[in-house]
Order: C-alpha cells, then sequence, then structure tokens
C-alpha cells in the first residue's frame, strides 16, 4: 500500500475541491450578511416537557420566561418520535434546494441539536432546528427537524437558550433564494456588504 | 494562576447573524466578527446549509460531501484575534448529506460555500487582561 506524504506547507491547497457558486433564481443581494447585536446574552437553562412536540416544549416555556427570539442548543436526549427532512434540488426548480417530505425516524436519541426561535412574518413563534440523532437501530443521521411533529420523550431534555434582546429575529421572504428566512430586524443597524 | 493553559475572562456582547448563499462558512464567520467589532468570539449556536461540505481529516487530508444541500447540524468553534492583526475563525462540527448520512469534522476555510441560509450567534469573549 503506497502513502502519500502530506506536505504541511500545502495543506488545505492541494488538490481541494473548488467550491462551487450556485444561482439562485432571485436577483443577488450585495448584503451577504445581516447583523444584530445585542449587549450581552440572557442564558437560561430550559427543560423540554416529556410528551410534548419539541415546537410546544419550546416556545411555551420561553413565552413564559419572557423569551420572544433566541438561540438554542439542545445537549441531548430521547424522544418518542422524531420526524426530519434533507433538502436536495429542487425538482421544479423554484429554488436550488426544497426540503423533502418529512421522514419518520420513529423512536430516536437526539445527540445534538441548535434551534433558533423567532417569528413568522405574521408574528407567530417559529421555531427551526437541526439535529443529529440516532434512531432504535443505532443508525446515526441527521437533517432538518420538524418540530411541531417530533415528541419528547419519557425524560426532559435539557436546552441552553441564549435569548436575543434588543432585535427580533423575523421569517421574511428572500428573493435571491425565493424562500421564506430567519432575519434578524430592529435595533442597531450593522449590515456587511 | 499564570498558567499558560488557561485564559480567564468574561463573556462581552451577543451577535446574531443570517449569512447568505456562496459565501464561505469560516471566513463568514470572521467578517461577522468585522462587522461587529468582535474580537475573541465563541460560538453560542448555529444552523444553516452549504453546497457541499469540506472537512479535514486528521492525517491533513480533506473529506468532500457533495451536496446540494448539506446541513449543518452541529457546529462548535471560536475566532481569535491573532497576532498579525488578523483574525482566525476555527469551526468543527457535524454535516448531514443529502441522504441524512452524518459526517464531521473541522471546515476546511474557503471550501464550504453556503447553500441557502446560515444562521449564527457568536459571544463575545473577553479575556482579562494578563499580567504574562
Amino acid at each position: 500500500m503506497r502513502y502519500t506524504t502530506v506536505d504541511r506547507s500545502l495543506r488545505g491547497i492541494q488538490a481541494l475541491p473548488r467550491p462551487r457558486t450556485l444561482i439562485h433564481p432571485g436577483a443577488f443581494n450585495p448584503v451577504r450578511i445581516h447583523s444584530r447585536s445585542a449587549g450581552h446574552g440572557r442564558h437560561i437553562r430550559l427543560s423540554l416537557r416529556p410528551g410534548a412536540s419539541l415546537f410546544d416544549a419550546m416556545v411555551d416555556a420561553l413565552a413564559i420566561a419572557g423569551v420572544a427570539n433566541a438561540s438554542m442548543t439542545i445537549l441531548g436526549g430521547t424522544f418518542r418520535h422524531i420526524d426530519y427532512c434533507t433538502a436536495p434540488p429542487d425538482p421544479q426548480h423554484r429554488m436550488v434546494v426544497a426540503y423533502t417530505a418529512p421522514i419518520p425516524a420513529g423512536p430516536a436519541y437526539l445527540i445534538f441539536g441548535n434551534a433558533t426561535l423567532g417569528k413568522t412574518d405574521a408574528g407567530a413563534p417559529l421555531v427551526h432546528c437541526h439535529a443529529a440523532f440516532c434512531r432504535d437501530d443505532g443508525a446515526p443521521l441527521g437533517g432538518h427537524i420538524i418540530p411541531q411533529t417530533s415528541i419528547v420523550g419519557d425524560r426532559p431534555v435539557p436546552v441552553l437558550v441564549t435569548s436575543l434582546e434588543g432585535f427580533e429575529l423575523r421569517a421574511t421572504y428572500d428573493a435571491e433564494t425565493n424562500l421564506r428566512l430567519l432575519q434578524p430586524q430592529g435595533g442597531g443597524n450593522h449590515e456587511l456588504a | 494562576m499564570n498558567s499558560p493553559e488557561i485564559e480567564s475572562g468574561s463573556m462581552g456582547r451577543v451577535a446574531y447573524a443570517r449569512i447568505g448563499p456562496n459565501e464561505d462558512l469560516i471566513q463568514g464567520v470572521e467578517k461577522l466578527c468585522l462587522a461587529e467589532g468582535f474580537r475573541n468570539a465563541f460560538v453560542r449556536g448555529a444552523l444553516g446549509s452549504l453546497v457541499d461540505a469540506c472537512l479535514y481529516t486528521r492525517e491533513g487530508g480533506y473529506r468532500h460531501i457533495a451536496g446540494p444541500a448539506v446541513e449543518i447540524v452541529s457546529l462548535a468553534g471560536e475566532v481569535r484575534a491573532q497576532p498579525d492583526g488578523s483574525l482566525t475563525a476555527s469551526l468543527s462540527g457535524v454535516v448531514a448529506d443529502p441522504e441524512g448520512q452524518v459526517h464531521g469534522g473541522p471546515f476546511v476555510p474557503g471550501a464550504n460555500p453556503i447553500c441557502m441560509t446560515f444562521e449564527v450567534t457568536l459571544e463575545e469573549w473577553l479575556p482579562a487582561a494578563s499580567g504574562g
């Protein structure tokens, strides 16, 4: 067997695949980074309620705590059921990729996840969640989790919440990608072209 | 308490950003720090998608995970100010390919273009002034 010696000075340069620039359906937005900041983050340890949907367990508890916008880390725990999807190329070419129909993973262990709490453009709570999980047969999988139909298991699942205050996250129509996406709004304006 | 292994400090500001399609993951996080004036920061949460993913292997090679889209399902990392006046983001994580299969490792700078959107929350890290 032959081994190739890696010249560390060339690491990351030698034969790296060239990144692909995809053409999106809408006009290119010259502002590439939309950001907002607050003086400090307020942290909460949230326990997801057993038997509730991931959506209800996050939204109901955080509403009581007065949190409307947040970035969350799901620290792992069992779920009675997980529905997820992936995003392969859109067969109808309305967007470069589109979510598949929900895929039922059945009972699963959520290994690690991140979720964002924001608002729909009508002002209702919205949760965007991606996670890695293990099915009961041991297969590790990952993707976009459907919060409304994924059900917390028999024990509370811990979540570290960073509450975002002084600005809000709202799903607004993004013409470039032809998709509704969470964007920070209000508060101080920091945009980088 | 002057151990080189310990850096004491405190958390400062918190920033959330949406980074647009075709921007590089690593350099996008570095530019977010430029936009917000952060010099050192930790990733507090992140999710989004990549066109394709490129992760280093332990031997110094790389793994290319073909998309689109490759979903970022876990991300940890930091941004550090460098002595030469630059900023360096070091991010590692787990990604899921279009079949839902997972892969992990450190992201290669310049080789992870964002597909639809990348949401990231950074918390500024303020190292305490050290005597050494």
